[in-house]
């Protein structure tokens, strides 16, 4: 054939008479429309006449030739129109880019379209062109062919297509990798929360067809679905299942209480059966497992039949005292009756669950790591005490605040007590404040909580003897002590709430309510704290306001709009915020449905709503990186006419990102350098609430400039927010943290310095070291889901631009950085495992070295609890370590050491003196440190540390799930159970009163009595 | 064919060709590694600039320390270099094989884009020793791997690899050949948003197309391609000229004299064949336009020349002699032909009647109508008629203000009017403004500013907040003072 030039020949037959001649046209046409479709393309309307003419024989011939030239002329969508009337013609399978292109082109169309069809109401359904649906399926069916299930799965997802999802994760050869693929998936992809809960729905069903069923990530599915019924099923069955069974039931406990779903933790719970009841009925409810899942009232019934008058008493003090004391009272008739009936392992394993799922054992737990591992610099503060003026009064309160960071859920308040005469410099609010903090330090210190804060608390009768500011202290301390597990002290907070009309005790009580009944949607409570904010008084309205939300948080119930009517009522500006964060916080995680509300907000007139609104869309789309909540604050943080709504706006954004945290950095990089001061200190916070604890190096450069910016309050925003970020960083992973930390020093010592940005530091401070150097701000936890409470905590923390005692919101957001492997009984045998990195790239900061002159202070408490351990200790370095090296060590680090040491292979040990030694006198030759480091349960396990984990293959216990991450709690299994096992001994928190509270102090005796934990079972039953 | 407009400057005494080389390789690869396309272009350029010294062992040699031993590209690659050595033994090989250097046999990354670098090299050598067949085979080969690869980072080398493709096609005269084979890739390019190839690829197959003078064809493919801004100036240049040529076969002279001149200006002054070629097509549409052009346009150093033929046309177009339009239409016509712009002289003609129409009307208030015919040089049957005709014509179209006595058999001109009073003179300012305007935006667009330039900037006004601070304290401190004096 000679080389055709032009294809004018052949158009010009198109309009030809005869079909035939029109046929043999598009026939050359459709071979040689690659090389000439710009002259094709002029007479493209004659083939597109020719496939709509009814009398041509082939207009599929005609629709694939037309098709040809849109494609070549970039008009897709024509393109695809045309190849789908090609029908057959149009051959999938062959390897040319049109047909690859115009396949693609069809899964994007049908995402698309059934995106479009999904989300629109049931009447307007539109009907998908079936050759579309065809084609794509074949894609689909291809992919699962070759074994690409990783693509069809994604496709599935996209395109809603939740039958193909099920074939192809069951035609997979890997299942349950491909269902935990597709559980990421879920979460980070799909937008649409209905849409997210179906397919979790379809990966529960997969997941427990499944031979061996991985129960860890059914149950995580199931909370997020909010199923406590089918999880107490598991759990029930679990528990009834072997040793390895029962150890794998308590793992997943441990896992849904890390998620801190209060209300969902509750009902499981009382989904289960109580202990009591079966050990009176045990054969038949193994017999009957459906009925073991009847909710408590059965079971109150049948407590109440068998154990006679103490039953009686839990009958009556239940509704009084919650779950909380009507378990114990199960319990106290269960070991009375203990003699007669024996206690089957099944419901000692019950006990046990229960214990995890109130949150008794884990918080125990942690309270004890916490504890026992506290090494904060006690000389930090001292620091900053003396360098900071007396009569400042917001620097006063910043170091108390600083100091409750520090000591978070240490129990530790010896600074306090050793300054007792300065601490009273704190008058009014700050004395409100002074107080709460104790309830920062003794966070989940649940059975002492109510006896510590007994001097402060209000008396009976109304008007004690305390001032209105401390009592009402005491009652946000309170909250903050059972933050988020408040069963036991709802009660009496909502009791002294009604017995008081001090605006001031009234604002402690609804924080401290709203703190301990988290979630739970308690309309009694809300009732009275409603009442409260119809009074009207600013003070009080606004902690009302803000304990609504809490109360409420994710339930998205019609209460928001109600609080939106009051909002819109009342003139105080003050409650206007709370309301408006209230509303917000209701709104939490429900995305798409929180739009219409938002819109409300964001359209208000009034800058304080407009503000709530840009909280509100934090808060619904936390974590999820949705790219339309994005730009929509991004709008707002450019065009809104308040200052308080642009910084919100930036703000938010961090809470939107915060489970892609390098992302931030870049999304804010160019708002940081806003000529708004504002804008400015909202991308700080931003930045850091995304990157807390990553050490992001990009963060890091970012909040470097600002924070040493023109104005105060971006400083301050800057110091709070870098402090974040380096959370638990170490200087060998990040040299810039210790020229921050002596950044820090230079503030909080500078006499000129303005107060704004010096607060920033010495609360920079606090965070630095926060929870005594064990804890990290994690808003996600460990398998990816949001932690609601952390989230929480931290919105209402940056709310302290307006009210400084809410910074303590921001323990809610702090979670311990701990390895506690626990075994059958719950309890922490001794085991030990390999960090195969350098100690000192997560090890503790270096102590500050004390000025020359000063002698070094004494760490009293932590001396006093472990002199025991130290003595020992030191007795083993002395016949180890090189006589020198010790007796120059100086009684701070010797005793810093014995805090620090659980890691007491010997040569940790000796590496660790020798740094000691180094850091303090700065004059050692560096000794070559190891390559790895020996740590023992329960350790400190920084987040970036878990990959570095490795457990030994000799050893006795090994973790339950290999794969889970190696923090947290882990459930440990047992290889030689014949042994006796040998536990880490427990140095449980000293119990002390209050401060001063010697009055008080039958009181508290009384209540310890009363709280006193069941005792834990004999170990010889466990022995065979 | 003058149109390729790559800078040559010879630099001389280089250090060593291949060392030279290797640092074009190193800049590729960083290059890949950043995603940097600017480094890849500087790799090209810092080619050319060796482009003169290559000879047959130092491509061997680089080739050897470029490509991983036994890969299809070196067994592919060597044969052509190897035909050449052997015509090159005789002549003395002034760089010494410097295999011997003992980082030669460093880590050979077998990065496609090295090997892509590497079949251009090649390429570009077999067409400077006059190869053209082994260059088309060659240039083949390595589109055929390019068609293999989807690579971002590749998009700066493919384009040349197009280039030297269709250049080494035209110098064989096979271009029809290559033209499914340039289609099919610039859909590629299309699909990929690869946007540099795609411009190549456009230009190359206008080129195509024109060299055939196939002017429909390139006219059809030029509008319904989506063009995007464009990346190369080059390309730009390519582009322009070739639309402009398209403009002026299809009659709109005003269009193309845009594109023509702005082609022509654009152009880097290192392409002086190019910039000839414009300037020839430019003066030509001007001369159509009825524009009468300045002497200098055709004194440009260098142009001289060149463009000699186009002085003498333009000259008797100004004139408006047809004779002498004859003489040099007939004198020049192989340049012309050669130029492929013969048809449009013979457009001329009008041109030139109607220039001395107007030279007639200027000169003469009343003039007959078979004077004008003798003037012209009207030499058909009927000279009057025919003058009468172009007159009434040329008043119709504007070219002169004059009117017809039909029966007296006369041309009336009318009064010149003062040109002041009219908005003429305020559409040539405006033009002229608007042309500056232009060239500034286009100035402000093409500035580059390399990421974080402007923190250096913060920093110091970090510094200045700090100074005041200093100052402010001070001031209270001298405030303090005063204060404890009392």
């Amino acid at each position: 054939m000679t080389v055709v030039t032009t294809a004018t020949g052949l158009l010009a037959m198109l309009q030809e008479p005869h079909p035939t001649l029109k046929l043999h046209a598009l026939k050359n046409l459709n071979v040689l429309v690659d090389k000439f479709w710009p002259e094709v393309s002029t007479k493209v309307s004659a083939i597109e006449s020719l496939y709509e003419d009814d009398t041509f024989h082939e207009p599929e011939l005609a629709a694939l030739v037309a098709s040809k030239v849109f494609y070549y002329l970039g008009e897709l969508n024509d393109s695809l129109t045309y190849a789908l009337g090609a029908g057959s013609l149009f051959d999938v399978s062959e390897d040319t880019e049109y047909v690859q292109t115009l396949v693609a082109k069809c899964v994007d169309e049908y995402i698309l379209l059934s995106v479009k069809a999904a989300e629109s109401n049931e009447k307007e359904k539109t009907v998908l062109d079936p050759r579309l649906v065809a084609i794509v399926e074949r894609m689909l069916e291809k992919c699962i062919q070759d074994g690409k299930i990783q693509q069809a799965v994604g496709i599935a997802l996209e395109c809603r297509r939740l039958d193909t999802l099920e074939v192809a994760i069951s035609r997979s050869e890997n299942s349950s990798a491909m269902l935990s693929y597709c559980l990421r998936l879920s979460q980070t992809f799909v937008n649409n929360r209905a849409f997210r809960h179906e397919v979790l729905r379809l990966l529960v069903k997969s997941y427990q067809g499944l031979q061996q069923p991985d129960y860890l990530n059914v149950c995580q599915c199931l909370m997020f679905l909010d199923e406590p019924a089918e999880v107490a099923a598991i759990l029930d069955k679990l528990l009834k299942g072997d040793k390895n069974d029962a150890l794998l039931a308590y793992q997943v406990a441990f896992d849904l209480f890390e998620n801190e779903y209060q209300k969902f933790l509750l009902n499981v719970r009382n989904l289960l059966p109580e202990p009591s009841s079966i050990s009176k009925t045990a054969p038949s409810m193994v017999l009957n497992g459906g009925l073991s899942q009847d909710n408590r009232n059965g079971n109150g019934i049948s407590a109440m039949t068998s154990s006679g008058p103490s039953a009686m008493d839990s009958d009556l003090t239940e509704p009084l005292l919650g779950n909380h004391a009507a378990e114990e009272a199960g319990d106290i008739a269960a070991s009375s009756f203990a003699p007669v009936v024996e206690r089957t392992p099944y419901a000692e394993r019950l006990t046990k669950l229960k214990g995890i799922l109130s949150g008794e054992t884990p918080i125990s737990l942690t309270l004890q790591f916490l504890y026992s591992h506290n090494r904060s610099d006690l000389l930090i503060l001292k620091n900053i005490k003396q360098s900071v003026e007396m009569r400042n009064s917001v620097c006063h309160s910043a170091t108390i605040y600083s100091n409750a960071l520090m000591h978070a859920g240490t129990t530790v308040d010896t600074f306090l007590r050793e300054n007792l005469d300065w601490l009273k410099r704190a008058t009014n609010w700050a004395k409100f404040s002074a107080t709460a903090g104790l309830g920062v330090i003794h966070r989940g210190h649940h059975q002492q909580g109510r006896s510590l804060m007994a001097p402060y608390l209000p008396q009976n009768g109304g008007t004690g003897g305390g001032s209105p500011y401390s009592e009402g202290g005491a009652l946000y301390a309170l909250g903050l002590i059972h933050a988020n597990h408040g069963e036991g002290i709802k009660q009496f907070l909502l009791e002294s709430l009604r017995n008081t009309s001090n605006e001031v005790i009234q604002h402690g009580a609804c924080l401290g309510l709203g703190l301990a009944a988290l979630g739970t949607a308690d309309e009694e409570i809300y009732e009275d704290v409603k009442n409260v904010l119809y009074t009207d008084s600013a003070v009080a309205g606004e902690a009302a306001g803000i304990a609504m939300g809490l109360l409420m948080v994710g339930t998205a119930s019609e209460k928001a709009a109600e609080m939106l009517a009051y909002a819109h009522d009342t003139q105080h500006e003050k409650i206007i915020r709370g309301l408006a964060l209230g509303i917000s916080l209701v709104l939490y995680g429900r995305e798409e449905e929180a739009d219409t509300l938002i819109e409300q907000m964001t359209g208000d007139q009034d800058p304080v709503l407009r503000y709530g609104g840009m909280y509100a869309l934090a808060m619904a789309y936390r974590g999820t990186a949705n790219n339309s909540a994005i730009r929509r604050l991004l709008h707002f943080a450019v065009s809104d006419v308040s200052d308080d709504v642009r910084r919100t706006a930036v703000l938010a954004l961090g809470f939107v990102l915060c489970s892609e945290p390098e992302q931030a950095p870049r999304m804010v990089s160019l708002l940081s350098e806003s000529y708004n001061a504002h804008v400015r200190y909202g991308a700080a916070m931003a930045v850091g609430i995304s990157c807390a604890g990553s050490g992001s190096s990009e963060a890091i450069s970012l909040l470097e400039p600002l924070t040493s910016d023109a104005v105060d309050f971006v400083r301050q925003g800057a110091l709070i927010a870098m402090a974040m970020v380096l959370l638990q960083t170490t200087e060998s992973r990040e040299p810039r943290v210790a020229s921050f930390r002596r950044q820090l020093e230079k503030i909080i010592n500078d006499k000129h310095e303005e107060t704004m940005s010096k607060m920033g530091a010495i609360l920079a401070q606090g965070i630095l070291d926060a929870g005594g150097r064990n804890v990290a701000i994690m808003l996600q936890s460990r398998t990816g889901h949001d932690r609601m409470t952390a989230v929480v905590g931290m919105v209402v923390f940056s709310q302290f631009w307006y009210w400084y005692p809410l910074i303590y919101f921001i323990s809610l957001s702090f979670a311990p950085t701990a390895f506690i492997g626990l075994n059958e009984e719950l309890r922490m045998p001794k085991f030990d495992f390999v960090s195969e990195t350098k100690p000192s790239l997560f090890g503790y900061p270096p102590s500050v070295v004390p000025p020359a002159a000063t002698s070094a202070v004494k760490l009293p408490t932590a001396v006093l609890s472990t002199s025991n351990r130290a003595k020992v200790r030191g007795a083993k370095r002395e016949a180890e370590a090189k006589g020198g090296k010790v007796t120059v060590q100086d009684a701070g680090a010797g005793a810093e050491g014995a805090v620090g040491g659980d890691k007491e292979s010997t040569s940790a040990v000796k590496d660790e003196c020798s740094m000691d030694v180094e850091d303090g006198l700065e004059k050692k030759a560096v000794v070559a440190e190891p390559s790895s480091e020996v740590l023992n349960n329960p350790a400190r396990v920084v987040p970036e540390q878990e990959k570095f984990i490795k457990f030994r293959e000799d050893s006795r216990y090994t973790p339950l799930k290999l794969k889970r991450a190696p923090s947290g709690f882990v459930m440990l299994r047992d290889m030689t159970p014949s042994e006796p096992v040998e536990l880490v001994s427990t140095d449980a928190p000293v119990s002390a009163g209050g401060a001063g509270a010697v009055a008080a102090n039958t009181n508290a005796v009384a209540m310890v009595v009363e709280d006193n934990e069941v005792p834990p079972p004999e170990p010889f039953e466990y022995v065979p | 064919m003058g149109q390729e407009v790559d800078m040559k400057p010879a630099d001389p005494a280089p250090p060593s060709v291949l060392s030279q080389m290797k640092v074009v390789i190193t800049s590729i690869e960083k290059g890949v590694s950043n995603k940097e396309m600017r480094l890849m272009a500087r790799a090209n350029r810092q080619m050319l600039v060796v482009r003169r010294q290559l000879n047959a062992s130092v491509v061997n040699a680089f080739l050897k320390h470029a490509l991983p031993a036994g890969s299809d590209a070196l067994a592919r690659l060597s044969p052509f270099v190897a035909g050449i050595a052997k015509n090159e033994k005789d002549m003395d090989v002034d760089t010494p094989p410097i295999s011997g250097q003992s980082h030669v046999s460093q880590k050979q990354s077998g990065l496609p884009e090295v090997e892509i670098f590497c079949y251009l090299l090649v390429t570009i050598f077999l067409i400077d020793q006059k190869q053209l067949e082994e260059s088309k085979t060659c240039s083949s080969a390595a589109v055929k791997r390019l068609q293999q690869l989807n690579r971002r980072t590749l998009d700066v080398l493919a384009a040349r690899v197009y280039y030297y493709y269709s250049y080494s096609h035209e110098l064989t005269n096979s271009l029809a050949d290559i033209r499914g084979t340039l289609l099919a890739l610039h859909q590629t390019a299309t699909l990929r948003h690869d946007e540099l190839g795609q411009e190549t690829l456009l230009n190359l197959l206008l080129r195509n197309y024109l060299h055939y003078n196939l002017y429909d064809h390139a006219e059809k493919l030029r509008s319904k391609t989506q063009r995007s801004d464009s990346h190369s100036n080059q390309q730009l240049c390519r582009y322009l000229y070739y639309l402009g040529k398209i403009r002026t076969i299809q009659l709109e002279y005003t269009d193309a004299k845009e594109c023509l001149l702005q082609a022509a200006r654009k152009a880097p002054t290192s392409a002086r064949g190019f910039k000839i070629q414009c300037t020839k097509w430019a003066v030509i549409v001007r001369l159509l336009l009825g524009e009468i052009l300045e002497r200098t346009t055709f004194m440009q150093p260098g142009m001289r020349k060149a463009l000699r033929p186009y002085f003498d046309l333009t000259n008797a177009v100004r004139i408006g002699d047809l004779e002498l339009f004859r003489q040099v239409a007939e004198k020049y016509s192989s340049v012309f032909t050669a130029d492929k712009c013969h048809n449009l002289i013979v457009r001329l003609r009008h041109n030139v009647i109607r220039t001395g129409l107007r030279n007639i009307s200027i000169a003469y208030s009343r003039i007959s109508l078979a004077d004008v015919a003798t003037k012209l040089h009207l030499d058909s049957a009927t000279p009057v008629d025919d003058a009468e005709s172009i007159v009434t014509k040329a008043i119709r179209d504007g070219g002169i203000d004059a009117s017809v006595d039909h029966s007296n058999g006369w041309m009336q001109s009318k009064e010149t009017s003062d040109i002041y009073s009219t908005q003429e003179p305020q559409q040539a300012f405006h033009s002229r403004i608007a042309f500056c305007l232009n060239t500034h935006n286009e100035a402000v667009k093409a500035l580059r500013f390399p990421p974080d330039a402007h923190k250096k900037q913060l920093e110091s006004s970090e510094k200045r907040r700090e100074r005041q601070q200093q100052e402010q304290e001070l001031a209270k401190h001298i405030a303090e003072e005063d204060d404890d004096e009392f």
